[in-house]
């Protein structure tokens, strides 16, 4: 039987909950068979033994960026719907995997959150109100990340086994390129702001300068520059009290 | 020592928001009320300074942008840190230099704790619904499982915050009681590189290339001339 409305609707909302079950094992396997299960259940209405095999069938080990897991769903819907061979839903769940966590990655995790998050500090720091800026920063990060979500469902019921093509188009991955550098500047933008906004020990021109020297070391040296810029956090600490 | 008057009430309020932004983390909608920004903000207008949360929460993003979640990638959990850290920061009123830092090595200290019980939040979970074949077909042993793992998460960061959010405020009041010494000019300048530091590193982290360098020079140059401007 075909989905009805409200099962779409059920299904999309319990893909916020895809991660709920992270486990070593399947991964987000559950999650997936728990969004999944208001159309597993229409879709194979009447037939047990299809309804116990596609339940297991999809909560064996699954991963993809969790606002992409929505597009997962809707596809591995529309291909239960289609009933296409056990075999065929298999495979297509895997080849599925690598794609939709690689580009939400870059997408949302490297370039839409940091993007958000910069701008709002930047906000803050050019004295917007602690509680506009933070309040900002959700709209704007989950206008993306809903339309995200409402989109990668409704392309994948759609498209179906198709829906590679859809990811092979989407403009995400080029999004994400092009806020490399926008984010690059945003960060540097935004820490030179924040020292000036720290207590007034840590803004003075000349160490503000010293320290943005170390900001371009530890970019070009990040794993070593990190430590030594934690040890030089404590070693403020430590300076202070002694 | 104003910022130690916790009284059950507010102690209880903070516990349950940790619950709720470290549902919010993994298991629970994604909607980033986690982030040490929001998170901050929350936990500083609980003491009436929210500006001094958001400023807490900028540090500890700076701090964290080195570690993004990609893949199945450890990273520090910043909800429940970025709660506590905002809210001892407002507790001391802002006090300073060393309540900040202090607050912000705590809440990267949180974070990484949280990150650990989150690994063994996973290991659990694989005994909960890491076998396909034990539901049985049964969706609504699935679904119980499934829900549970998530309650239990709740749990967990709601554990998380009720442990450490008396200790940092106890920490930034500690802080907050030292007088600027006489070379609080060179606190400040190893504060000032540390962030900046770990700024640089995050950028690189974040998808830059060597040759994004100019990128990240040109914001810092940017920023420096409204810093100019503004002040």
């Amino acid at each position: 039987m075909r989905p009805t409305r409200s099962d779409h609707s059920a299904a999309f909302l319990r893909s916020f909950a895809v991660q709920g079950s992270w486990n070593y094992r399947t991964m987000i396997g559950g999650g997936v068979a728990y969004a999944l299960w208001p159309l597993l259940a229409r879709i194979h209405a009447g037939d047990p033994v299809a309804l116990r095999a596609a339940l297991e069938r999809h909560a064996s080990a699954f991963n993809a960026h969790p606002y992409l897991s929505s597009l997962a769903v809707g596809a591995l819907a529309r291909v239960e719907h289609e009933e296409h061979e056990p075999e065929t839903i298999r495979r297509f769940r895997t080849a599925l995997r690598g794609p939709l966590g690689a580009i939400g990655d870059q997408a949302v995790w490297a370039g839409w959150r940091p993007f958000c998050l910069l701008t709002a500090i930047l906000a803050f720091c050019l004295g917007l109100d602690a509680r506009v800026a933070a309040l900002g920063f959700l709209l704007l990060y989950n206008s993306g990340h809903l339309s995200l979500r409402a989109w990668g469902y409704r392309r994948g019921w759609r498209e179906g086994l198709n829906v590679g093509g859809v990811l092979a188009r989407s403009p995400l991955k080029q999004f994400a390129q092009r806020l490399v550098p926008v984010n690059q500047a945003l960060m540097g933008a935004a820490v030179t702001l924040l020292l000036v906004r720290l207590p007034v020990e840590a803004s003075a021109p000349e160490t503000i300068g010293s320290a943005l020297l170390l900001a371009f070391g530890a970019y070009f040296l990040p794993a070593r520059g990190a430590v030594l810029a934690m040890s030089l956090l404590f070693g403020a600490c430590l300076a202070w009290l002694l | 020592m104003a910022g130690l008057d916790l009284n059950p009430g507010l102690w209880v309020g903070i516990v349950l928001l940790g619950a709720l932004v470290g549902l919010d983390g993994i298991s629970w909608s994604q909607l980033m009320i986690s982030r040490p920004i929001v998170a901050g903000t929350l936990g500083g207008l609980l003491f009436g300074d929210p500006g001094a949360g958001f400023l807490s929460g900028a540090l500890l993003e700076i701090v964290s942008a080195r570690h993004p979640p990609y893949g199945a990638a450890r990273y520090p959990e910043t909800g429940p840190a970025g709660l506590i850290a905002g809210a001892a920061y407002a507790s001391v009123g802002s006090a300073g230099l060393l309540p900040l830092i202090t607050v912000t090595l705590a809440g990267w200290a949180i974070g990484w704790t949280g990150s650990h019980s989150i690994q063994l939040q996973r290991a659990l979970n694989g005994h909960l619904v890491g076998d396909p074949t034990a539901f049985g077909g049964d969706a609504r042993m699935l679904t119980r499982r499934h829900r549970l793992a998530m309650r239990l998460d709740a749990v967990r960061a709601a554990f998380i915050t009720a442990v450490f959010v008396v200790p940092t405020m106890v920490a930034a009041n500690f802080a907050a009681s030292f007088a600027p010494p006489t070379h609080a000019r060179l606190s400040g300048a190893l504060a000032a590189a540390g962030i900046a530091g770990l700024a640089g590193a995050g950028a690189r982290v974040l998808g830059g290339r060597p040759r994004g360098w100019s990128a990240f020079a040109g914001g810092a140059l940017a920023g420096a001339a409204l810093g100019v401007l503004l002040t």
